[in-house]
């Protein structure tokens, strides 16, 4: 009955943009900063993950998610989209697994997300998603990252930042990067490109840090991460 | 009237060797007692190092056999890369296990050699599709315990592709010649990394 | 299915049950498809639980497959052993196994054998006893130890000691004589393997291996074989055929390129 009337919101406009698009995007360039760099031997993605308050409990909060045994997920944007889009990939992932008894290939993981992600560009009584993602990786032997931005493109990465000051960040990256980075580096060069925009003081509470090996993939607990703090101050 | 399996008549062999994998079947098409064909193709190449054979009722095995090909090209189309035998042993027993209620009369049997490692795969599995992979034979047909008499005591580890196709041919031609329904000729693909030779027998015609 | 995925979940096609059942009534017999005359038992011991099966399956009277694995994975605390029609056992498993992963990643939690019945039970009675999954489920979460079975029709039971299948008799004859609350590990091997024995000598549906998988709080110990009952003889003969003897009609050829190659080292041969 409603389908009748329901027009997707996201229309050209006369100049040939959809501005719900661009909107959407400016959702995500206002989001908290995210990163994700490649290394040699695997893919670190890490977040910023700074409360408005004090009186949040923090462990309540993730933003970096595990999609299977071997990909992560992070995001700039919004929270309840990231989560929508979580639970979908996850579905696709098992899915995959479970058709194949082989784990999906990061490419064929993204190329799916971003297809509901256009989806959502195209069709009745919904709005694109207010995120982009980053998506990381191993498989067969080999580290991918992806961006999936809220138009359904995607693109491969060595490295790249998102979210606020994301411009200041991947300025950052392009010095900083380069082919023989291990994971320890990457966590490194990670936190720096993060700490390029953050307010006060960085600490294993506020941010957020998952890693992509031939291991699999994990988040770094935050003792690890305090490490890595310390390392670099 | 008979059970469907036993409708058109049919056996296959498959059998891993050193590097290789050899996959064979019998080329009779029958109407229960009455021969219509002796050059049917029980066996279907999947990709150029891939293989699949069906027991059962022949036009579920067509019926089978082409809606496999369509879902592996389009798998190999989003991809872009060949699959993995096991993989695609898994979609075939996934399309089985679909109509578990009303079920395709066949029993299939795979054949192939990994495109990336070359490790040599078979495996076969019932008509709804449970999955049976072994690291020696598997067989199917209306010949089957005739097959499995002649594969116990035939088949060794690490025969070279020559002598995988004495062993495998000699196992199916003596089985069948134990089979009114199955017979009338035989063809063998030996699959190796770098070719696969097709070799059709000579055989029994009655 | 259109788009070559999979089926889904669940969703069983049926658009041949009307030709099926039009063969059936001019006369076409049916075939059967392959079951798991099985042996499967588990016990509770002093650290978790132990799960072990036989590996055999059948076709009528024909053994199918020597060597097959009943003990299926649901996720890294829980194991299920399957007995009954081989597909279902595989597939049920394979399903709720899928459906825990999802539930783990979404919970954050580590998966609780209790969930993994009662998606079995609520599965298994939805198709009311036409999925012939007869199954014994164990595993330790965070709150102990637990062994269920879980009939095709969805009923459950949660036990010290289980055994099911043809052989199941046979088993429970051995629990019910030997075992003993809180035995230690080795002990409880011992008499799961026993158990199992008595099903492969005395159930013809029976036979070859015990595999094992013992499970504690610590991680699992998947043993397969734990033993090999019956071994099989050497063979002294060699009935290899000469190469050439099989009479050629034509022979063709074809060539690939190799674009690349990987070695990689097989296991060894099992039989």
């Amino acid at each position: 009955m409603t389908e009748k009337y329901s027009f997707s919101l996201t229309t050209f406009s006369p100049s040939g943009k959809l501005v719900q698009i661009e909107y959407a995007l400016q959702a995500v360039a206002s989001g908290a900063p995210s990163v994700g760099i490649k290394a040699k031997n695997g893919i670190v993605i890490a977040v910023e993950k700074k409360q408005k308050s004090p009186l949040y409990e923090n462990h309540s909060i993730n933003k970096v998610e595990p999609i299977n045994s071997k990909i992560g997920m992070v995001y700039s944007g919004m929270g309840p989209d990231f989560r929508l889009l979580v639970r979908k990939a996850r579905k696709i992932a098992v899915k995959y697994e479970y058709t194949y008894h082989e784990s999906i290939p990061v490419s064929q993981l993204v190329q799916k997300v971003a297809a509901v992600m256009q989806e959502y560009t195209q069709s009745g009584g919904v709005r694109p998603f207010g995120v982009s993602l980053l998506i990381a990786g191993f498989d067969e032997d080999k580290p991918y990252l992806y961006q999936c931005d809220p138009s359904g493109a995607y693109f491969a990465w060595k490295a790249t930042a998102m979210g606020k000051n994301y411009i200041n960040g991947k300025t950052f990256l392009e010095k900083r990067y380069n082919d023989d980075l291990e994971i320890d580096d990457a966590v490194h060069t990670a936190i720096l490109t993060l700490k390029e925009s953050f307010d006060g003081q960085m600490t294993e509470e506020n941010i957020e840090i998952g890693v992509a090996s031939s291991d699999g993939f994990s988040l770094l607990e935050p003792a690890v991460v305090k490490d890595y703090l310390a390392a670099i101050q | 009237m008979a059970n469907p399996f036993e409708y058109n008549g049919s056996a296959v062999v498959g059998m891993i060797g050193s590097g290789c994998v050899a996959i064979a079947a019998d080329r009779r098409l029958g109407i229960q007692g009455q021969t219509i064909a002796t050059t049917f193709d029980k066996i279907y190449p999947m990709n150029e190092s891939l293989y699949i054979g069906f027991y059962g009722l022949a036009t579920d095995a067509l019926t089978v056999s082409s809606r496999l090909k369509y879902q592996l090209n389009l798998y190999q189309l989003r991809e872009n890369r060949q699959i993995k035998p096991k993989a695609f042993m898994h979609m075939t027993s996934n399309l089985l296990y679909s109509k578990r209620f009303g079920y395709y009369f066949v029993e299939p049997v795979i054949a192939g050699l990994d495109p990336v490692t070359k490790d040599p795969y078979i495996a076969t599995m019932d008509l709804i599709g449970c999955p049976m992979e072994t690291k020696d034979f598997v067989v199917v047909g209306t010949c089957s315990e005739q097959l499995y008499g002649m594969c116990e005591s035939l088949w060794k580890p690490d025969l070279e592709p020559e002598d995988l196709f004495e062993t495998i041919s000699q196992a199916l031609m003596n089985a069948v010649d134990r089979d009114a329904l199955s017979g009338w000729g035989a063809i063998v693909h030996v699959i190796e990394k770098d070719k696969v030779t097709t070799r059709t027998l000579k055989a029994r015609m009655d | 299915m259109a788009d070559g995925t999979a089926r889904v979940k669940g969703g069983f096609s049926f658009e041949l049950c009307k030709r099926n059942e039009m063969l059936k009534k001019a006369g076409m017999k049916f075939p059967q498809p392959k079951k798991t005359g099985t042996t499967i038992a588990g016990i509770v011991f002093k650290d978790g639980v132990i799960l072990g099966a036989d590996t055999r399956a059948t076709e009528g009277t024909v053994i199918a497959d020597k060597n097959c694995a009943k003990i299926h994975y649901i996720s890294k605390n829980i194991y299920c052993c399957g007995a009954g029609t081989a597909a279902d056992t595989e597939y049920t498993t394979e399903t709720i196994s899928s459906d825990i992963e999802l539930h783990r990643l979404s919970t954050g939690r580590k998966p609780r054998v209790a969930t993994a019945c009662r998606l079995l039970k609520q599965y298994l009675y939805r198709y009311q006893g036409h999925i012939g999954a007869y199954l014994v489920l164990g595993g330790v979460d965070t709150t102990g130890p637990h062994l269920f079975t879980v009939h095709a029709h969805g009923s459950t039971d949660k036990l010290p000691y289980v055994t099911m299948g043809s052989g199941s008799l046979a088993a429970m004859a051995v629990f019910e004589s030997h075992y003993t609350p809180n035995m230690g590990v080795e002990e409880g091997k011992k008499l799961v393997r026993d158990a199992i024995a008595g099903g492969i000598f005395n159930d013809l549906g029976s036979g070859s291996n015990v595999d094992l998988c013992v499970i504690t709080a610590d991680g699992v110990d998947y043993i397969r074989p734990y033993d090999v009952a019956n071994v099989k003889g050497e063979r002294v003969g060699d009935y290899t055929y000469k190469r050439g003897t099989t009479a050629v009609l034509d022979t063709t050829v074809r060539h690939f390129e190799i674009v690349s190659e990987r070695v990689q080292s097989t296991e060894s041969m099992e039989t």
